[in-house]
């Protein structure tokens, strides 16, 4: 595991390994626009279209997949809206964040990558389920400075360290 | 050359050796113009005859100047001195050549060559195949380029995506406007150059009215991006291209680590300006050192400063020649005479002799230059004194990333060449590539023998004609008879060449004579580069087990499994593994013993519907489960062949846990998300992956249940149930499932507590004189209890009924592969059955055959072999045709590969309490 709070800062751009957060995997099987209204109620904002995010300051949304959502931080709010329409499934165990901000965070994405970070086409607030480096990741334009990186607890290590190795070639 | 052909002016501060010798460069050579400046001439030796080579282009076309740059596991061979910028300590050595360049033994072969024709191979090494084995070690050690390093290279390749609306490839003039064109539109631009310096051909031939540093400053204030030393290499689907981009030299210690870098590039529109190649002209000894294309010529005169020659003599049929007499008449050089083939041509320069109707017929020459070239003029031959010959015999446009892209090519009769035509892909060509100068057909008037096409395969005028006579009429198999174009260059300077040479011995016109096929790699690419970071760990990252620093403290030796690593066994006191395996395999089989398991595959499923998709997945009934309980299950392709095994369990009333082997998880996780979305979509129920969400450690032997009652303060559930409970202040999911044959539990937590969590097990687990057990261990324990596994039992070939799974399977159907097993095949008496082996005398050799008497065809494979945990002997799972109706004969497995061979019995698979009394409390 990578110890959270691991740093990793060049002059400019950093990789921060986030501690460990709650993390759900959200999916709504049925009846979405009635389930998004009663999110909409219960949290405030409804749920993100796809490769978009929203959130307060409990509770964010991330959507990856047409039906799925990922959820980051407190789910009680969720759980009481979804009754039979959707499930609520813990996946916090087997995911590392890293945070990479700094003005090369787009240029290092694409070490590896298969992915657009530009601003026009990966703006603040969007996310992407991508690959980096052969491993699954799922990103999130936290805003034009940073982005968060959920990779497989698996493979945190082997991929903080392809991006440690890779810092020095940004701009190169 | 007599002496330095560049006079110093004290730039010349790079230090550098090539074959030991030291020279000085100034920054921005090339090493064939560092070399050429230092009148050194031979470079090179040739593939197949050792023949003397120098330098014969000015690009990445070179045929000639191979050589080997760098030492150690940076030594990268094969390298054209025409396309590496020499640095400071560069260290190049020429190579293919012994004892040394100038005096190679292997030169003699030049006197065989008569016999070392088109298809000599073929007409030679023929007979036993074992005879091969005699023949490849003379042929190897004969022929051949540069030596690959024995070293690990100790640099990282990186490969990173791009994308753009227009890419351009080349930076000469047309590059140039087209790329400032584009990002004035306000398209995202990339313009990659493969020099080292901007503007292609304008560094030949400058233009004043043409700006170069302002417009590539503009480029990139409109945010374009431009990339040098950067090669696009390939043209794939799609608009997507592959770069390849030097960050160091050859050789060189990169400033980051990093040699090199693979694009991945999607753009929207890709414009070539990839420019011209000059054709050689072929005469008798054209691979003479000395011999030299005429616009490289210029090229060394005009970037460079560089004089390839004193007293110079060139040979054209065209009027881009005439430039390059310019060229050396106003750096100093003589130009004795301009032989052009035509019967007319522009004004020469003042003092150049031309002469029309003139072609070359050969060459004569000493080490490192010619003393003389002969022409046929006008129908009577005259020499002339000479060290340097220039050569044009027209242009051929660079179509190969055009070709890639799956365009066509048109003919230019005027100037004998192939044009890049339509595209299917948002290609076009711009620049000089569609617009070669007229350049007619010049007949050679050399020796055929010694007149070379290809020079880096030593294929000539007379390979083409044998091969023409002996039958070979496409230029496919002429391209594989002789071995043209099949060099590292791909024939860059010989396929047109070639091409009108059969053409002319076929009277057919050139494209009626054909064309070979362009392919990438455009130039060639280290393997390292494809392999990018993952070089070092076989291409994948290492997948690390959540405890996995835990399980490192003990020392364990190590198992890959996959992509994972686990721990194969914990040997204390100086054990062997198998010493250690054992004793921990009896540890569980008497006290108790805890072995981490996370790497299970695990999915959640959840929803008024997930017991129906359950039922679909599985082969076994699910949907009457009780909460609270589990069952082992199985899943099977459509094909109703065995995918993969596992357990299910219902951990709430609309909520259960899925488990699949290690090694089919990635595939069950595919399969899985396959059936959800493709297959049933209307189900109301959510599949998740929580194969690492959870950790999972396994805690099995006579004890396990009393350690995990301490430790949950509760009665643990029964075999085959399940219950939630907190173990070390954290929750746990605690499943009574065993895969040992004793009483067991998996005990799954979130991973990021699955260290508390162990160490509370491992420690009780120690008081009751238990201990950790690692994967040898485990597959002892499987084996006496004859539980299949996946990747062995398992193997893609087996149905339910050969693994003595049938009375399991769901009677009402409906799962996938249901429909897969009612094929007769399947149901066949002489199918692979599961069976157990007990050896009548010493072990059993894992892998091998099972046969009933020497000679005959196999009936069947060992899978997995093992001995007697306790008591003693050996012990084998395998496949055996009708094996279920087999037990008790007698049978021999022989390993041939091995020399082993045991006598054994067949029985059942079920060595180890198959009645399942030990999970009973």
């Amino acid at each position: 595991m990578i110890p959270p709070g691991n740093a990793t800062v060049t002059d400019t751009t950093s990789i921060i390994a986030l501690p460990a957060a709650p993390l759900h995997a959200l999916e709504i099987w049925s009846n979405p626009v009635a389930v998004g209204a009663r999110i909409q109620k219960g949290l405030g904002f409804a749920p993100p279209p796809l490769n978009r995010s929203t959130g307060n300051t409990a509770t964010t949304l991330l959507r990856y997949e047409p039906t799925v959502w990922l959820v980051e931080g407190d789910v009680s709010v969720l759980a009481d809206t979804l009754g039979d329409d959707g499930g609520l499934t813990g996946i916090g165990g087997g995911i590392v964040r890293f945070r990479i901000a700094g003005p090369g965070w787009r240029e290092l994405l694409l070490e590896g990558g298969v992915f657009d970070t530009s601003a026009a086409a990966f703006p603040a607030g969007a996310t992407a389920a991508t690959v980096i480096d052969h491993v699954g990741v799922r990103l999130h334009a936290e805003s034009e400075d940073a982005c968060v990186a959920y990779v497989p607890a698996s493979y945190a290590e082997g991929l903080h360290h392809f991006w440690e190795e890779a810092l020095p070639l940004l701009g190169a | 050359m007599s002496g330095p052909n560049r006079p110093a002016t004290g730039a010349e501060t790079i230090a550098f050796t090539f074959d030991g010798t030291t020279y000085h460069a100034r920054p921005g050579d090339t090493l064939a113009a560092a070399l050429l400046a230092n009148g050194v001439g031979l470079v090179a030796r040739s593939f197949k005859y050792h023949r003397p080579r120098g330098i014969m282009t000015a690009g990445i076309e070179e045929p000639n100047a191979l050589v080997t740059i760098g030492t150690g596991g940076r030594a990268e061979p094969n390298t054209r001195a025409t396309d590496v910028f020499v640095y400071p300590g560069m260290v190049a050595n020429s190579q293919n050549r012994w004892p040394s360049l100038a005096f190679d033994v292997a030169s003699i072969f030049g006197l065989a060559a008569p016999a070392l024709g088109a298809g000599f191979y073929y007409k030679t090494f023929f007979g036993p195949a074992k005879h091969w084995m005699l023949y490849e070690g003379f042929i190897r050690r004969a022929a051949g380029l540069g030596n690959a390093p024995t070293e690990a290279d100790p640099d990282n390749f990186s490969q990173k995506a791009g994308f753009c609306d227009v890419l351009v490839v080349g930076s000469g003039p047309a590059g140039l406007k087209a790329a400032l064109d584009a990002a004035e539109a306000g398209s995202r631009v990339m313009l990659v150059e493969q020099d080292a310096v901007l503007g292609g051909s304008l560094l030949r031939d400058p233009d004043p009215s043409i700006d170069v540093a302002a417009m590539v400053e503009r480029i990139r204030a409109l945010g374009g991006e431009v990339l040098l030393r950067t090669t696009a290499s390939g043209y794939w689907d799609h608009n997507f291209l592959t770069l390849t981009q030097r960050l160091a030299e050859p050789g060189a210690v990169p400033e980051h680590g990093f040699a090199q870098r693979l694009w991945h590039v999607r753009a929207g529109r890709v414009i070539l300006a990839t420019g011209l190649i000059e054709r050689p002209v072929p005469f008798a000894n054209n691979d003479h050192p000395g011999v030299m294309l005429s616009q490289a010529v210029r090229s060394y005169v005009r970037r460079w400063g560089v004089l390839p020659g004193k007293r110079v003599v060139i040979a054209t049929n065209n009027d881009d020649a005439y430039l390059t007499a310019e060229a050396l008449v106003d750096a100093g050089a003589e130009v004795v005479a301009l032989l052009d083939a035509r019967a007319s041509g522009p004004a020469a320069p003042a003092g150049v002799t031309v002469y029309h109707d003139a072609r070359p017929s050969s060459v004569t020459g000493r080490k490192h230059a010619l003393r003389k070239v002969t022409a046929v003029i006008c129908g009577s031959e005259q020499s002339f004194d000479a060290d340097l010959i220039a050569v044009s015999g027209g242009f051929v446009p660079v179509s190969h990333l055009h070709m890639q892209a799956g365009g066509k090519l048109t003919w230019n009769e005027e100037a004998q060449a192939f044009i890049p035509g339509e595209t299917p892909q948002a290609c076009e060509t711009v620049g000089a590539a569609l617009n070669p100068l007229p350049a007619p057909a010049i007949a050679p008037v050399g020796k055929a023998k010694k007149s070379f096409v290809d020079f880096q395969n030593d294929v000539s005028l007379a390979d083409i004609d044998l091969a023409w006579q002996e039958g070979y009429r496409s230029v496919e198999h002429l391209k594989r008879y002789t071995t043209l174009g099949m060099a590292t260059d791909q024939g860059k300077t010989s396929n047109m060449v070639a091409l009108s040479r059969l053409a002319e011995r076929q009277g057919v016109t050139v494209p009626e004579a054909g064309l070979t096929t362009f392919r990438p790699p455009y130039t060639p690419v280290t393997m390292g580069l494809l392999a990018g970071a993952g070089a070092r760990n076989a291409g994948a990252h290492v997948r690390r087990i959540p405890l996995h620093a835990l399980h490192a403290a003990h020392d364990p030796i190590w198992q890959p499994l996959g992509y994972w690593f686990r721990p194969r066994a914990y040997p204390v006191n100086g054990e062997s593994l198998a010493e250690a395996s054992l004793r921990e395999a009896r540890t569980v089989r008497t006290l108790a013993g805890l072995s981490d398991v996370s790497t299970l595959g695990k999915f959640e499923v959840s929803g008024p519907d997930a017991a129906a998709l359950l039922e679909l997945v599985c082969a076994t009934t699910v949907g009457k489960l009780a909460v609270g309980r589990g069952r082992y299950t199985f899943m099977c392709r459509e094909d109703g062949f065995v995918n993969d095994d596992g357990t299910v369990w219902r951990l709430a009333e609309n909520r259960y846990l899925l488990t699949s082997s290690t090694g089919g998880a990635d595939r069950m996780a595919h399969h899985i998300s396959y059936v959800r979305n493709s297959l049933r979509l209307d189900l109301k129920c959510s599949v998740v992956n929580v194969q690492e969400h959870y950790a999972g450690i396994a805690l099995a032997g006579p004890k396990a249940r009393a350690i995990l009652a301490s430790l949950i303060g509760a009665e643990p559930p029964r075999h085959m149930g399940y219950a939630p409970g907190v173990l070390a202040g954290v929750p746990v999911h605690v499943l009574a499932a065993s895969y040992s044959g004793e009483r067991a539990f998996e005990i799954h937590v979130e991973a990021t507590h699955a260290a508390v969590v162990w160490h509370a097990i491992e420690a009780a687990t120690r008081v009751e004189g238990g201990a950790p057990y690692g994967l040898e261990a485990m597959e002892l324990l499987r084996i006496e209890k004859g539980h299949v596994v996946v990747g062995g039992e398992v193997d893609g070939r087996s149905t339910p009924h050969d693994l003595g799974l049938g009375g399991m399977l769901n009677k009402a159907g409906g799962f996938i592969g249901a429909a897969g097993l009612t094929r007769p095949a399947l149901s066949a008496p002489n199918r692979n059955n599961l069976v157990g082996l007990v050896s009548l005398d010493g072990p059993i050799p894992e892998g091998g055959m099972l046969i009933q008497r020497a000679g005959q065809s196999p009936q069947g494979h060992v899978t997995a072999a093992a001995r007697r945990i306790l008591e003693g002997g050996a012990i084998a799972l395998a496949l055996l045709q009708g094996g279920h109706k087999r037990h008790g004969e007698e049978m021999i497995v022989t390993s041939p590969t091995r020399g082993e061979k045991a006598r054994v019995r067949v029985t059942s698979p079920h060595f180890y309490d198959p009645a399942g009394e030990r999970y009973r409390d």
